[in-house]
């Protein structure tokens, strides 16, 4: 309890120094909770962008197809497929799809797209298409529905209700087909590229039109646990994966983004590495100058019979005081900072990334383990940047010392 | 009797090769148990020196110091903090106690190191107080106590740990001529009533009245040893 009270004490004998260091300890611990929860934060928002809009977290699909889209890989046995899916626990919804290359024409103007068959009521489960709408409405089931990106529609001056055709191969016989459409909604997602090329039809149509019969292209899913989708030897996708079809996660199917993600733990810990190292050097300064100011009182402590390790242990119990005073302001402080951007965000201003428009705010995403594992780290900096110090207390020559108090 | 503390040919040097100054010069002494020594000489004769080594706060060049039979050179760093906690009490001029610390705590410092109980401590710092006649001021810290009253939680510091010898470095320079009398009386009173051994180096012609022995030194050569 002395040795307590006696480190206490001396940790307030000078309060600017103390308040200051604590001060900086305490910063790099709200830096480090804010840069953390706000790279969680941007990669949700660009997990989510991808999963969520459109690809959902994770899709079957014939090999080869996400190549090159080639309409003749279709899913083998796709009713046994749909069959284990429906069975699955783990699956919050899927949405199975066709997709093929063809141009579509207005009136007035012509370009290629890319045309999805999506089964409108299962496709809420997994994608945000119904989200994206901004004129008109979502797909209701009606034959001749199409939805268009906002782009698209400029460039094919089309409005609601004005006719819109599709031209395509047809799968079975490789010859050309044509169909008409109404538009029936305008979407915006974002991301000019798929604004500009993508067209949502209803499957049974899509099928029909191509010459399908019951045969899909992809099917997206989305599962009730969001980390499933990362676990590659998930037994689902075991299970769906044979010589013709594969079951693949979005880590597999968007690698670019998986190593994105690592880029943002790797950035937090450079950050942390840079704070740490600016930490450790203030409180070596503060611990050193705390030091100096009673060299003395070391040596006089020696003197009547302190032992070396017993001064090691006074200077370190010191530096675990002020971590811990650091830590509990920096948590107050982070976890209000951090609460506060999670709602209102930081403005950062709109841009994209790997396809995905991320928009003017990044939210920052608070999660236990920044307020559990960062202080304790936080500390343990403290304590290690200490014994630089602390030795040297503890190598004080008591005659030497002693001449100072003179 | 037998000697609580043995010098052999000690010899201390300070600085470079260039500006070397010999501080201690052979000095061989040995000093019975119960004694009451003052180790006098002008300044920069090598008092202090002299009893930073014989209290193991500095190192000799060459030279032996043995305290109850042991040699102090022979003890690693924790060995001889253990040895100076239990066996050795020091009273310094400028007080230095631990200026964050009240005086009743000063006096605990010790013994927490010494491992006593909380309780035993507290008896013992009352103890300390009363024969030091600071009762009531035990919680003051040492910016809130006079110079005089300083250097008694000094003198109770050293004795709380119930020491075999006392060294007091010039305890009595800082004081005035009347609270150094008060303090000589309670430390005459120690050495007469416990036995206690103490050995001072000073200028003070007070404490040089009370010693049973002065020993003269002078360009740290032990010029005069005389019991009285």
């Amino acid at each position: 309890m002395l040795i307590f009270k006696l480190a206490f004490r001396n940790l307030f004998r000078n309060t600017r120094r103390t308040v200051l260091t604590s001060l900086l300890i305490s910063s790099s611990l709200i830096v480090l909770i804010l840069v953390d929860g706000l790279m969680h934060g941007m990669t949700n928002v660009m997990v989510g962008g991808i999963t969520h809009t459109l690809e959902g977290e994770a899709q079957v699909a014939r090999k080869g197809f996400r190549n090159d889209f080639e309409v003749e890989y279709t899913i083998d046995d796709p009713a046994s497929v749909i069959s284990q899916l429906e069975e699955n626990k783990t699956l919050e919804g899927f949405g199975p799809r066709v997709i093929i290359g063809g141009m579509i024409a207005s009136s007035y103007n012509t370009t290629g797209s890319l045309v999805y068959g999506v089964d409108a009521k299962q496709e809420l489960k997994v994608s945000r298409i119904s989200e994206a709408i901004i004129e008109g409405q979502y797909l209701s089931g009606e034959p001749r529905e199409i939805l268009i990106g906002k782009p698209m529609a400029e460039l094919l001056e089309v409005e609601l209700g004005d006719r819109l055709i599709i031209t395509a191969a047809t799968v079975d016989t490789n010859e050309i087909t044509q169909e008409l459409f109404r538009l029936s909604g305008i979407f915006e997602f974002g991301p000019e590229e798929m604004d500009k090329n993508l067209v949502f039809i209803n499957l049974v149509k899509a099928q029909s039109v191509l010459g399908m019969q019951d045969n899909l292209h992809q099917i997206a899913l989305r599962f009730m646990d969001p980390e499933d989708a990362k676990n590659k030897e998930l037994p689902l996708f075991k299970q769906l994966t044979n010589e013709e079809n594969e079951a693949l996660g979005w880590l597999d199917l968007q690698p670019s983004i998986g190593a994105m993600i690592e880029m943002a733990g790797f950035s937090t810990a450079i950050v942390g590495a840079i704070l740490f190292l600016l930490t450790s050097l203030g409180v070596i300064n503060s611990m050193f100058m705390s030091i100096y100011e009673r060299i003395y009182e070391f040596g006089v402590a020696k003197a009547i019979g302190t032992t070396p390790r017993q001064i090691i242990q006074l200077v370190l119990f010191e530096a675990l005081l002020l971590a811990l005073i650091s830590c509990v302001f920096g948590l107050v402080i982070g976890y209000f900072l951090g609460d506060y951007f999670s709602i209102h965000g930081i403005p950062m201003g709109k841009m994209e990334v790997s396809g995905v428009l991320l928009d003017g705010n990044m939210y920052t995403q608070l999660m236990l383990y920044q307020f559990v594992n960062f202080p304790i780290y936080v500390t343990l900096l403290t304590l290690a940047a200490a014994i630089y110090p602390a030795r040297f207390a503890s190598r004080i020559v008591p005659t030497e010392a002693l001449q100072r108090a003179l | 009797m037998t000697n609580l503390i043995e010098t052999r040919d000690l010899c201390r040097t300070f600085g470079t090769e260039e500006t070397k100054v010999t501080a201690l010069d052979h000095v061989s002494i040995d000093i019975e148990e119960g004694e009451f020594t003052a180790i006098i000489g002008p300044s920069g004769s090598g008092k202090t020196t002299l009893l930073h080594l014989i209290g193991g706060l500095d190192e000799p060049n060459s030279g032996s110091v043995m305290l109850s039979g042991s040699n102090i050179a022979d003890m690693s760093g924790n060995q001889l903090s253990d040895f100076r906690r239990d066996h050795i009490g020091f009273i310094f001029q400028a007080y230095n106690l631990i200026p964050v610390l009240s005086a009743e705590e000063n006096i605990e410092y010790i013994m927490l190191l010494q491992g006593l109980g909380a309780a035993e401590r507290k008896k013992r710092v009352k103890e300390m107080l009363a024969m030091v006649e600071l009762e009531g001021l035990g919680d003051r810290r040492p910016s809130h106590l006079s110079g005089g009253q300083q250097q008694r939680v000094a003198v109770a510091r050293a004795m709380a740990s119930n020491p075999d010898i006392i060294l007091a470095d010039e305890p009595t320079a800082n004081l005035d001529s009347k609270t150094g009398i008060s303090l000589l009386e309670v430390m005459r009173d120690l050495n007469q009533q416990q036995n206690m051994t103490f050995v001072f180096s000073t200028h003070d012609e007070k404490i040089m009245e009370r010693a049973t022995r002065l020993i003269y030194l002078h360009d740290g050569k032990v010029e005069q040893d005389e019991r009285k």
